[in-house]
This record gives C-alpha cells, sequence and structure tokens, in this order.
C-alpha cells in the first residue's frame, strides 16, 4: 500500500507524490502518519512536515492550515510552504531576529498577535533549516 | 514659410471612451512640447484649426508616430501580463477547490455542533475597515480612479451612517491617493509586487486578522475590480470578515450598514449553521470519508480552516484586480493606438496638402518670371 502526499498552497503545488511515511505539527502536537493510516481531519499548526521519501527525510517548513487523510491520501492545504533546502539560512536567521525584537517592542494587543505570529513563523523556518544539519 | 489657411479638426471618435482620449492626451503632451515651441501650432483638442509651417507638421507627424509606438508596445506588454495573470488564477485552482470541497463536508459534519469560531463573530457595528485594491500603475483609462471613487463613496456613506472607519490601501496608486488626504485615516499602506502572491495576500489578511480578532473594527470590507470579462471590469465591495451571510449585519441602532451591491458570499450560513454554497463547476465530493475522525475539537479545526480562507479570498481579489487593470491598459492603449494612428493620417493629409500648394506656387512664380522676361 502506497501513501500519496499532496502539499498545496494558494500558489501552486508543492509536492505531489508517493512517500514512505511523514510527520506532521498538528494543533494538539505531532503524529507520524503511515500508510492505511485512519480517516482523519486535522488543524495544522506553524511547524514542521518531515517527509520521509527513499529512506530520506525531508523537511518543509509549513505556515498553518488544514491536513486531510484517508485512503492513503494526505491532502495538505496551507498557506505556505517551503521546502527547508529552499531557504537561506542567513536571511531566515534575520528575519527571526527581526520577529524577537518586533515581539519585545510591541504594545496592545493588536501588535501582540502580529508580532506572535511573525515570530513563530521565523522560528520554523529556522528549524527547518537546522533539521537538514 | 507660408502658413496655410487650410483648417484641420482632429476629429475624436465618437465611439472612444472619456478614458482612452484622456489617457491618450496625457501620454501626448510630453512628446509636443519639446518640439513645437511655435504658439500658432496649438493643440487641436481644444477646436483650434491647426495653423502649422511644412517644418512644424513634421515634427507632428513624427511624435504622433513614436507615441504610437510606445501606446502599441504597452498595449502588447499587458496582453503577454494578462496571460501570465490567467496562468497564476489557474494554478491557485487546486487549492480553492480543494478548500472549498473540505470546508463544505467539514461543515456537513459540524451541522450538530455549536461552533463559535472567532472569524465569524458577529458584532455591533461601531467601525469599519476598508482594505481598497488599487493598481501600481497609471495609463490604464479610469481603472484606478474608478475604485478610489467607489471608495470615496463608501467612506461618504459610513460618515452619513455615524460609524468610524479605517483604510488599508493596497497598491501604489491608492497609496500616493490617500497620502495626499491626511484626514482619511488610514491604517496601513501596502504595496502589490507585479504579480500578486500568497506571501502579499497573507500580509493583508494578517493585518485585517488582527484588527478584527483585537475587536478594533468590527467589520472588513474588500473594495477591489472585478474581472468580468476583457472589456468589462466592475469595482465592487465584498464583504470579508465576520464571515457570515448577506445582510444582517448591523450597527449599533439595528439599522444595516450593508453595501447594497455587498456581493455574495461563497461562505453562507444555513439556519445560523456555516455552509458553502455550491458552485456549478463543484468536484465530486463522493470519495470523502464518513467516517472521518476529527483530531482535534471543531472549533479549532475551523478556526484552522477560515484563515485559509480568508487568504485565498484575498489572494482570489487581488488576481481579479491585476486582471482588471490590465485589461483596462489593454483597452486605453489599443484605443490610444487607433487615436494615434488616425491623428498621423490626417496631419499627413494636411502636410501633404501644403507641400503640394507650396510647389505650385513656386512654379506659378518661376513661369510669372519668365513671362515677365519675354
Amino acid at each position: 500500500m502506497t501513501l500519496n502526499l499532496c502539499v498545496l498552497t494558494p500558489n501552486r503545488i508543492v509536492w505531489d507524490s508517493e512517500v514512505k511515511e511523514i510527520i506532521l505539527s498538528t494543533n494538539s502536537g505531532q503524529i507520524g502518519i503511515l500508510p492505511n493510516h485512519a480517516p482523519i481531519a486535522t488543524a495544522v499548526d506553524i511547524g514542521i512536515l518531515r517527509i520521509c521519501l527513499n529512506d530520506q527525510w525531508i523537511t518543509m517548513a509549513l505556515m498553518g492550515g488544514f491536513a486531510r487523510i484517508g485512503n492513503n491520501e494526505i491532502t495538505v492545504l496551507v498557506n505556505d510552504a517551503e521546502k527547508g533546502s529552499d531557504i537561506d539560512p542567513q536571511e531566515a536567521q534575520q528575519t527571526l531576529e527581526i520577529a524577537e525584537a518586533n515581539l519585545s517592542k510591541a504594545e496592545g494587543k493588536r501588535q501582540t498577535i502580529e508580532a506572535n505570529l511573525a515570530l513563530r513563523r521565523a522560528r520554523t523556518r529556522v528549524e527547518a533549516i537546522n533539521m537538514i544539519s | 514659410m507660408s502658413c496655410s489657411n487650410l483648417t484641420m479638426w482632429v476629429p475624436s471618435k465618437p465611439s472612444l471612451s472619456d478614458a482612452s482620449s484622456l489617457s491618450f492626451r496625457s501620454f501626448l503632451n510630453p512628446f509636443q512640447l519639446p518640439s513645437h515651441n511655435s504658439p500658432s501650432c496649438s493643440p487641436s483638442r481644444s477646436g483650434t484649426p491647426i495653423h502649422c509651417g511644412l517644418r512644424e507638421l513634421r515634427g507632428r507627424i513624427d511624435s504622433v508616430k513614436n507615441t504610437q509606438k510606445i501606446t502599441e508596445a504597452m498595449k502588447l506588454v499587458a496582453a503577454a501580463k494578462v496571460r501570465r495573470a490567467q496562468e497564476a488564477v489557474v494554478n491557485g485552482r487546486p487549492f480553492s477547490e480543494t478548500l472549498v470541497e473540505v470546508l463544505y463536508n467539514i461543515n456537513e459534519q459540524l451541522q450538530t455542533e455549536d461552533i463559535d469560531a472567532p472569524l465569524t463573530n458577529v458584532r455591533p457595528v461601531k467601525k469599519v475597515a476598508l482594505v481598497v485594491v488599487t493598481g501600481d500603475r497609471g495609463l490604464c483609462g479610469s481603472f484606478n480612479n474608478s475604485i478610489i471613487k467607489k471608495a470615496e463613496a463608501r467612506i461618504a456613506e459610513l460618515k452619513g451612517l455615524g460609524l468610524d472607519y479605517t483604510v488599508i490601501s493596497v497598491g501604489k496608486k491608492g497609496n500616493t491617493y490617500f497620502l495626499r488626504r491626511p484626514y482619511i485615516p488610514v491604517d496601513k499602506f501596502i504595496e502589490g509586487n507585479t504579480l500578486p502572491t500568497a506571501k502579499e495576500a497573507q500580509a493583508i489578511a494578517d493585518d485585517v486578522f488582527s484588527l478584527f480578532v483585537s475587536e478594533e473594527v468590527d467589520k472588513v470590507e474588500l473594495l477591489y475590480t472585478k474581472f468580468v470579462s476583457l472589456v468589462k471590469s466592475d469595482p465592487v465591495i465584498h464583504t470579508l470578515l465576520p464571515l457570515s451571510p448577506k445582510g444582517e449585519i448591523c450597527d449599533v441602532n439595528g439599522t444595516c450598514v450593508d453595501a447594497a451591491e455587498d456581493e455574495f458570499f461563497r461562505l453562507t450560513t444555513k439556519e445560523g449553521k456555516l455552509t458553502v454554497e455550491r458552485d456549478a463547476v463543484r468536484t465530486q465530493t463522493a470519495d470523502f470519508s464518513p467516517i472521518l475522525q476529527f483530531e482535534q475539537d471543531p472549533v479549532q479545526i475551523l478556526d484552522a480552516l477560515l484563515p485559509l480562507y480568508l487568504n485565498s479570498q484575498i489572494l482570489r481579489a487581488l488576481q481579479e484586480s491585476l486582471a482588471s487593470e490590465l485589461a483596462a491598459r489593454m483597452s486605453a492603449m489599443s484605443s490610444a493606438t487607433d487615436n494615434a494612428m488616425e491623428l498621423k493620417k490626417n496631419l499627413s493629409m494636411l502636410y501633404n496638402r501644403e507641400r503640394q500648394a507650396k510647389i505650385t506656387g513656386e512654379i506659378l512664380e518661376i513661369v510669372a518670371g519668365a513671362n515677365a522676361l519675354t
């Protein structure tokens, strides 16, 4: 039995092929998905998706969304997805530092919400790089 | 050099829209000015006949030729870009189709549950945020103007209802417009790229989301130009948040503050529950497993889905706005090219006539001189 993964963003299809296993960060923690998984629907947090393909692990930074699993079909709908190998480490690190600085000077509820979101996105991108190396 | 007593009226084609002749004129002037210093050569637009010398006429013909080349090129560029914009829409289709499908299925399964997601929260409206989507460049007929006018009309309407408002301006043209008018409160200026991407939509969605969730505003409206066809596009107002059915959004006094032409929502509620309106092109959803389990609370799942929906709505609006802009530019430039062609024809006719008159005059002078000698 093969497992099919399809990662969709509003711009394009990021991933659409067979995989061996994936580890998905959901809102209630990470879950591993193997073939013949029970059909579930889950919210996907801003976090890392790890894909096992030909005994190699690939990481992908997901920017929050939704996943549907069933019939050995995984459909992941996210706002944005980036492969770890496509992210520029320096740029990601810089964004993280800026985001951290922004959070510390955020005032009011609204700015805090915005800064927190930005920080989590930046952190995920940095993590996605570090997983490989 | 003799001035011709011929009069020429440059006809403005009655079929041309106001906007296209405008765009042509504004484009022509910079070319005219340096090449003409004689005051007798006034622009023909005002209806005065052209009294030009041969040399001035030649200059004018050249400048019109140059202008025509440029407008022609701009038209072609816009046409190529329209195709790219269409491709972007097609690329985004798998995502939006799956999203609508999933949303529909989840909502069907959630019918029995009591859902209270923050993005569907309908509050009495005290302050409204207007997201105004304009283009980055001019020379596209009345495209930017009409959307800004629409925004102004909406602002006046909100003022009349005694509601507070704030503007989120997207696009360079809108930014300069609102920067020049400091009495309009602007929350954020966002500059668009050449091709709208999910990142851009995300930036707008983040802003709108935090404004709404922090209860700074109680309603978010999106003003953009809807792409109908290559020759037709309409500025529309679309309620973005709260995600709710058409109408029934009331201010403190209970009067409805929805725009009359508010577009019908794809995501609607049926008997108090969220449902998604079916499209004619909806894909089959039969393969969806009925024994689907929810990993989290339905509320959390909706929380994850609705921002996605919000994003895709904004992205679609941006894409439609871009397509409309390019289409508007294409038609404006094509009528400008037509106009230039006609102007060139008339000018060269005038030029030839005058040249002939001059030659005839010279021959007459020679013949008369020869006659006088004999």
